[in-house]
């Protein structure tokens, strides 16, 4: 197998007298999709923030193409990121919005990919202020913004949510095109059906610790179900009756 | 840092809040200088409404700004870009749109009705005040992890600095009024920035003959070219002080 494209070793994320995160060894690789998934504060969002820098762990390091990751910014430069709730200014255009974070990222129009802007009807649209948008076409928006730089690592946290159907198909089409071209995709979603089909391996996390990281075909051989819905609170039950505390 | 300054201060340019500060500025100063005959009465008057609004102004819609666009920093914090250079950017684009309204509500009224040295002085001694209080502001809300609390702090803030400061001065110089203590209440004032705004102002009006002995020691200090400019230093430390910890703490902050 490639070398891993992020590592995490030994990383923590303490807040106050709570660990969010303890102890994670993880790698994740170019050209997968990896579903994290774990009940409500399990440490998802911790372990993507850790990630993209906006928490710094209390103990471990976070590897990214090899390079420990620190103060230096330049290794977001690969990072698409979709977040669950977004908020932009209020008074800006779509468009103006796109042309900012094209000039942050600095990024001439032969590099960015805006192909999904058609696709979700936002071409129609990028006169239109960021306050007058629905919160479907937000993160309609929030999409855009995570795969026009065509990132080598794409990190969607509840990619789906608010998102109609089309779109959301669409959305999900472009990240299993990041993973075709060796790009490396982790998603965190509640909607498992919405996104299962593009898993390839299946990240659990819970109280902070990852319970297991298995590939998608064995927990669906493993259980003898087609859908990952049923198929994981089968695999859990196992591994509890295995005593191995899940 | 420029790029983050330009889009957030577009973002400002049509934020209606700033456009009504702009226009509350100037509906007091041209209603002030409308009502008063002698527009040096209505400079008084308007001393009194910039020392106790800009303050206020400055750090209630910092902090809310700031809380407002948490997510959208959250967003600009996962590109690859400082963290210095957004908390620059954003406290630029601040301070420039809070300025600018300022420069239009009461820079505009004061060069038509009154153009001498105390309007300049009022002008340079608001503008002072809305660097300092934004930049109090913004370490606000990056100290506070709630929007609430944090609004609460800065009301605690103003209050501190317009009101219960000058009080506790006044209860000291009237505890201690057999001894004379001027010589040290003055720098004491001069540690407060509305305090110092307000001396500043009130000198080039000429009313030091009316503040008695502090008045005199005022004018006497802070009357020269030397004090002005260790006025504006304080003011300056007022400003940088809070900004050095902002960046501090921003560096650290777990977004």
């Amino acid at each position: 197998m490639a070398e891993p494209r992020i590592t995490f070793t030994d990383v923590g994320k303490r807040y106050g007298k709570l660990w969010a995160l303890r102890e994670l060894n993880v790698a994740f690789h170019p050209g997968e999709v990896v579903m994290i998934i774990g009940p409500n504060g399990s440490g998802k969002t911790t372990l993507i923030k850790c990630l993209l820098g906006l928490v710094r762990p209390t103990t471990g390091s976070i590897a990214v193409n090899g390079e420990v990751i620190g103060t230096d910014p330049n290794y977001r430069r690969s990072i698409g990121y979709m977040p669950q709730i977004s908020q932009f200014p209020a008074a800006l255009t779509i468009g103006q919005l796109l042309d900012m974070m094209r000039d942050i990222r600095g990024l001439n129009d032969a590099v960015v990919d805006d192909r999904l802007i058609n696709e979700l009807g936002l071409d129609k649209q990028l006169d239109k202020r960021l306050s007058d948008l629905s919160g479907g076409t937000r993160q309609k928006v929030s999409a855009v913004l995570a795969l026009r730089s065509k990132p080598e690592i794409l990190v969607m946290d509840e990619p789906t949510a608010g998102l109609d159907p089309v779109s959301a198909s669409k959305v999900l089409g472009h990240a299993a095109e990041v993973r075709e071209q060796g790009g490396t995709v982790l998603i965190t979603s509640h909607l498992m059906e919405e996104v299962e089909a593009l898993a390839d391996r299946i990240a659990y996390l819970e109280d902070g610790q990852l319970r297991f990281i298995l590939p998608m075909d064995e927990i669906l051989q493993s259980t003898g179900q087609q859908r990952l819905a049923k198929a994981l609170p089968l695999l859990l039950e196992r591994k509890l009756a295995a005593g191995m505390n899940v | 840092m420029l790029k983050v300054f330009k889009y957030t201060l577009i973002d400002l340019a049509r934020n209606r809040f700033v456009l009504g500060y702009a226009l509350l500025m100037l509906f007091v100063a041209e209603g002030l200088f409308f009502v008063e005959d002698d527009p040096a009465k209505a400079l008084l008057s308007l001393v009194q409404v910039v020392m106790a609004l800009v303050p206020l102004i400055a750090l209630v819609f910092t902090i809310v700004y700031s809380y407002d666009s948490l997510e959208f920093t959250q967003l600009l914090a996962v590109q690859p870009i400082a963290r210095r250079s957004i908390l620059a950017g954003q406290l630029l684009a601040l301070c420039t749109a809070l300025l600018v309204a300022q420069g239009f509500g009461l820079g505009l009224p004061l060069i038509v009705h009154l153009p001498n040295l105390a309007a300049l002085m009022l002008s340079l001694a608001g503008s002072g005040l809305v660097l300092v209080f934004t930049a109090l502001g913004l370490l606000i809300a990056l100290k506070q992890r709630e929007k609430a609390r944090g609004v609460g702090v800065g009301l605690t803030v103003w209050f501190l600095f317009v009101l219960v400061y000058d009080a506790l001065l006044m209860a000291l110089m009237f505890s201690f009024s057999d001894h004379p203590i001027e010589p040290y209440v003055v720098p004491l004032a001069a540690l407060n920035p509305v305090d110092m705004g307000r001396i500043l102002v009130m000198l080039q009006v000429d009313l030091a003959a009316m503040m008695g002995y502090s008045g005199a020691i005022y004018k006497h200090f802070f009357g020269s070219l030397g004090g002005i400019a260790v006025a504006a230093v304080v003011l300056l430390l007022w400003f940088f002080g809070p900004t050095l910890f902002s960046f501090r703490t921003f560096q650290r902050k777990d977004l």
